[in-house]
């Protein structure tokens, strides 16, 4: 009977969970050809999103619908070493999946059942993982210096540090926690005297800018002339890092910015929780830490131009932000996974 | 590459309906496949049948031609029978008429029936008693008689009388007679 699905096209249904309610994304394909593209957003999961699916589903037997995990209780794990990865986190409760042998992404199972339980009158065919989306979003990306990318969704970040395409640390990250993360950071703060030893050890230091405790440097020979770090020669050699290509390409990327929907207040939250999990990053043991220059943001909300902002003033890193519309996303796995 | 957490719902071309369809149209062509294939068998047990009876027919032919020929080679024989009993019983009437002819005095010791001859061996006391009693009644009977004695040595004699018929002259005693 296989031979039957050359005769009938593919219906992917791409659904995206956000503060609105649902973005359902159609996309019919002939022999790996799109042949037409429907979109509609809906507040809940009621009949008239059922029969917009199903008006589309029925065409063909060969359907898939396609949602993106939207649990907070998942991740990924710089292994793909089965006793490995409870070194990072248990994974004993937990579903997960090895990209490409390298790196590890994983969800609860109770999460899982939660959304199979949630879409049960849609039927699932595909539940992706945000860092699934962010690695092939990125893919062209990934290879190079060690770079934060981001994928930022209405309620959620997903955080990946990759070099070379090996994932070096991720978390998932919910803007709800944005208080708790708060206090953490307080905490942190406290204990920012160890941190920035620790770094002197095992992190190049040469063009970075960002410290700010300068009674801890004043202590240290080679930084003793602090003024330089602000000149132009620092600058530039900030500059070098950049990545020209995508320099290029934010030119095109910014009116897409300018027309943010994203709060700057939310963004702050997100830049917050952020800057903490980077901290996270930087300090625990378990992680390969190295300094990080550039970040990559898959926009999925419109985030404004004060993230831009935070993160350069800030943090001192290069930021390239693009838009990705998660549907696509979504198919794109989808075709990648059924090979079309 | 796999992404996804689960795999996806075994997706088959063939919906209920066409399943339903299927096996319709399944169930159709079998039975006209059933119906062909029991017309087949019987189409051929009725050749094998038609072959059968045609061969038992020619049997049952040859037979009646043998029985055919039988019953002719039968009746012919019956009717052989029937002329050879006629024979016989004209011979017996001959042979009872022709001791009826002998008289009391002459002994017969040997008599040869022939197809048109009569010879008769005896004793008779005297030729008289022989031509009176015997001769005269085979001269009417035999259209040539010729007799010869020889003493027997008692004084009587033996006798060969040796009578024949003519036939051409019997054919026509029997054509006057018919024609009578």
């Amino acid at each position: 009977m296989k031979f039957l699905e050359a005769f009938y096209s593919k219906v992917f249904v791409n659904i995206v969970a956000n503060k609105e309610g649902l973005d359902v994304s159609v996309e019919v394909y002939a022999k790996k050809v799109q042949v037409s593209g429907y979109e509609k957003s809906f507040s809940e999961i009621d009949e008239s999103m059922l029969d917009f699916i199903e008006s589309y589903t029925s065409e063909s037997p060969y359907y898939y619908i396609s949602v993106l995990d939207s649990s907070s209780t998942q991740g990924a794990i710089p292994t793909c070493l089965k006793n490995r990865l409870s070194y990072y986190q248990d994974v004993s409760d937990c579903e997960y999946k090895c990209h490409d042998s390298k790196w590890t992404y994983y969800t609860s199972k109770t999460n899982l059942y939660d959304m199979e339980k949630k879409y049960k009158r849609v039927g699932i065919d595909f539940i992706f993982s945000p860092f699934s989306v962010l690695a092939h979003f990125f893919k062209d990306k990934l290879e190079g210096q060690t770079s934060l990318y981001l994928l930022i969704e209405d309620y959620y970040i997903s955080v990946g540090v990759f070099a070379d395409m090996q994932l070096l640390y991720a978390e998932h990250l919910n803007i709800s926690d944005y208080r708790e993360n708060e206090e953490l950071y307080i905490v942190n703060d406290e204990q920012d005297d160890g941190l920035e030893l620790e770094l002197d050890d095992s992190i190049d230091l040469e063009g970075i800018n960002a410290i700010d405790d300068m009674d801890s440097l004043d202590s240290l020979d080679d930084f003793g002339d602090i003024e330089d770090l602000d000149s132009l020669e620092d600058i530039d050699e900030f500059s070098d890092t950049q990545d020209i290509e995508e320099e290029f390409n934010q030119e095109q990327e910014e009116e897409l910015v300018m027309n943010a929907h994203s709060s700057s207040s939310d963004d702050y939250k997100r830049f917050f929780l952020i800057q903490n999990s980077i901290n996270a990053f930087y300090k625990d043991d378990k992680y390969e830490s190295e300094f990080i220059d550039n970040v990559y943001v898959a926009d999925a909300v419109g985030v404004s131009l004060d993230m831009k902002r935070y993160f350069e003033e800030e943090m001192f890193m290069n930021v390239y932000i693009r838009r990705i519309v998660l549907g696509d996303a979504l198919l794109e796995l989808a075709k990648e996974e059924l090979s079309v | 590459m796999i992404y996804s957490y689960i795999r996806p719902r075994k997706k088959s071309a063939v919906t209920p309906e066409v399943k339903l369809l299927f096996t319709f149209f399944g169930i159709t062509l079998l039975m006209l496949f059933i119906t062909y294939a029991f017309l087949l068998y019987k189409d051929y047990n009725f050749v094998n049948d038609l072959n059968l009876i045609a061969q038992k027919n020619a049997v049952v032919n040859q037979n009646l031609s043998e029985m055919k020929s039988q019953i002719e080679f039968i009746e012919k024989e019956n009717v052989l029978a029937q002329k050879i009993q006629t024979k016989n019983s004209v011979l017996k009437d001959s042979i009872t008429n022709l001791f009826d002819l002998v008289p009391q005095s002459i002994t017969l010791s040997q008599a040869q029936l022939q197809k048109n001859a009569l010879i008769l061996h005896g004793l008779t006391p005297n030729k008289d008693v022989y031509s009176f009693m015997l001769q005269a009644p085979l001269r009417s009977i035999f259209h040539k008689t010729y007799s010869s004695f020889y003493p027997a040595g008692d004084g009587w004699l033996r006798f060969v009388s040796t009578n024949y018929t003519d036939e051409e002259a019997t054919i026509k005693e029997e054509v006057i007679e018919n024609e009578n």
